[in-house]
C-alpha cells in the first residue's frame, strides 16, 4: 500500500501533481481539476495534511518536558557576557587629564528605564543620531514605543519627551537638538487583571 | 528590581521586543525566549530526534539570535527568524553526528482527555504523520519543516536552501504527496 510510484487517480492525475497544483496556489485554476469530485477530494486531502501537521507540533509542544535545569540560566549567562556597549559618550571632567565617559549602550538603557516609567507606555528602540563621540555635537533622540490600548497617546509621548530630556541633561553632555518619538504598536494587557490588584 | 517590566513585557509585539534585544535589553531577549523556545524546541526534537540534542541546539540557537539580532531587517519576523536558525543548526548536527540513534517516537503518553476512543484515533493518526515525516528525504522533511513550523515563504525557503524557489515548491508538493500516500489508511 506504501510504494513509492505516484499514485494516480481514476481520473488519471497523479498525487504528486495535485499536490503540485496545492502548492501553486490552485493558480491558474484548471477546470479538469476543478470539477472532478475525485481530484477536489484528494486535494481536500492533501491540504489537511498541513492541518494533522500543525495538531502534531501543537501536541509536541503541549507535551513538551521542562528544558533541563540550568538550560536557562546558561542562555541567559552567555547573553550577559556579550554587553551591546555601543560608542563611548566623553563626558566633561574638571580635571582635564581625566578620560571620563559613558556608553552608547548604558545611555539607552537609561531611555529604556524612564520611558518604562510612563504609564501604559513601553520603549521599543532608541537610537542616538549623530557624532555621540564629539562633545556639542547636535544629536538627535529617536525612540519608538507601544503605549497600551485606551491611553492617550499625545499625553504619554509629552511625559515621555520631558523625561528623556531631563535624564540625558542630567547624566550626559549630550547637546539634544531633538527627541523623535513614534508610537509603533499598541498593546493589550493579557496578564490576567483579576490577578494584577 | 532586575526585570521590573517582565509581565509588562509579556504584553508588548515581538518588534518591540527586539528593537529593546538589539539596544542591549537582556530582559527583552527573555521574554523572546519563553514565547518561541518551546516551539522551538518541538521543532527541533522534530529535526534531530531526541530532547536532549534538541535543547543544545536551541541553546545554540539563542545564543546566535542574540549576537545577530542587529541583522533581522524585520524586527515582527523575529520567530520565522529564529526558526530558520534552529533548523540551520539542528540539521547541522544531524551532519555532524553519524546516524548512531535511532529517531525514537516523541510521542509518549497519551493527553488527558474524557473521549478516548477519539484520542486513540488521533493519537494512531499523528503517530502515522510522524512516521510518515520520518520517511521523507531529508531536503524534503527540510523544506516541509521550515514551510509548516517555520512559516517560512517559498522565497525565503529557497534562499535559506540555496535552491530555487521552484525546486522548493517541487519539494514540499513531493513532501506533501508522500505524507499523504502513507496516510491513506487514516484518512
Amino acid at each position: 500500500m506504501n510504494d513509492n510510484e505516484p499514485r494516480t487517480l481514476d481520473c488519471g492525475k497523479t498525487v504528486e501533481e495535485l499536490s503540485a497544483y496545492l502548492a501553486a496556489g490552485r493558480t491558474p485554476s484548471d477546470p479538469r481539476i476543478e470539477t472532478c469530485p475525485e481530484c477536489l477530494n484528494a486535494l481536500q486531502g492533501l491540504a489537511r495534511v498541513s492541518q494533522l501537521f500543525q495538531d502534531l507540533i501543537t501536541q509536541d509542544v503541549a507535551d513538551l518536558p521542562a528544558p533541563p535545569a540550568n538550560w536557562f540560566q546558561d542562555i541567559m549567562t552567555n547573553i550577559h557576557r556579550e554587553v551591546r556597549a555601543g560608542r563611548s559618550l566623553p563626558l566633561p571632567h574638571p580635571d582635564t587629564r581625566v578620560d571620563l565617559s559613558v556608553t552608547e549602550g548604558a545611555v539607552l538603557a537609561l531611555i529604556r528605564t524612564v520611558g518604562d516609567t510612563v504609564p501604559g507606555l513601553l520603549i521599543g528602540t532608541s537610537h542616538l543620531e549623530g557624532n555621540v563621540e564629539e562633545p556639542g555635537a547636535p544629536v538627535d533622540v529617536s525612540v519608538t514605543a507601544s503605549v497600551l490600548w485606551n491611553h492617550p497617546i499625545p499625553d504619554a509621548a509629552h511625559t515621555l519627551r520631558a523625561l528623556i530630556s531631563d535624564a540625558l541633561a542630567t547624566h550626559t553632555a549630550l547637546n539634544i537638538t531633538a527627541i523623535n518619538i513614534t508610537i509603533e504598536d499598541l498593546h493589550r494587557e493579557t496578564t490576567d487583571s483579576d490577578k494584577e490588584t | 528590581m532586575q526585570y521590573p517590566d517582565r509581565d509588562r513585557l509579556e504584553d508588548v509585539a515581538d518588534a518591540i521586543l527586539v528593537g529593546r534585544a538589539v539596544d542591549g535589553d537582556t530582559g527583552a531577549f527573555e521574554t523572546l525566549i519563553r514565547r518561541h523556545g518551546p516551539l522551538m524546541r518541538a521543532y527541533t526534537a522534530r529535526i534531530v530526534g531526541s530532547m536532549a540534542d534538541a535543547d543544545d541546539v536551541v541553546q545554540d540557537a539563542f545564543h546566535t539570535a542574540w549576537r545577530r539580532l542587529p541583522e533581522l531587517r524585520d524586527p515582527a519576523a523575529v520567530r520565522p527568524w529564529l526558526m530558520r536558525i534552529a533548523s540551520r543548526l539542528a540539521f547541522s548536527s544531524l551532519r555532524r553526528k553519524p546516524a548512531e540513534v535511532e529517531l525514537p517516537d516523541l510521542e509518549s503518553a497519551l493527553p488527558a482527555d474524557t473521549q478516548p476512543e477519539n484520542i486513540a484515533v488521533r493519537n494512531a493518526q499523528l503517530r502515522a504523520l510522524s512516521a510518515a515525516l520520518d520517511t521523507l528525504p531529508e531536503d524534503q522533511r527540510r523544506c516541509w519543516l521550515l514551510r509548516e513550523v517555520g512559516e517560512l515563504s517559498y522565497d525565503d525557503i529557497a534562499q535559506e536552501m540555496e535552491l530555487p524557489t521552484a525546486t522548493v515548491r517541487g519539494k514540499l508538493a513531493r513532501a506533501r504527496a508522500s505524507i499523504y500516500a502513507q496516510m491513506e489508511g487514516w484518512r
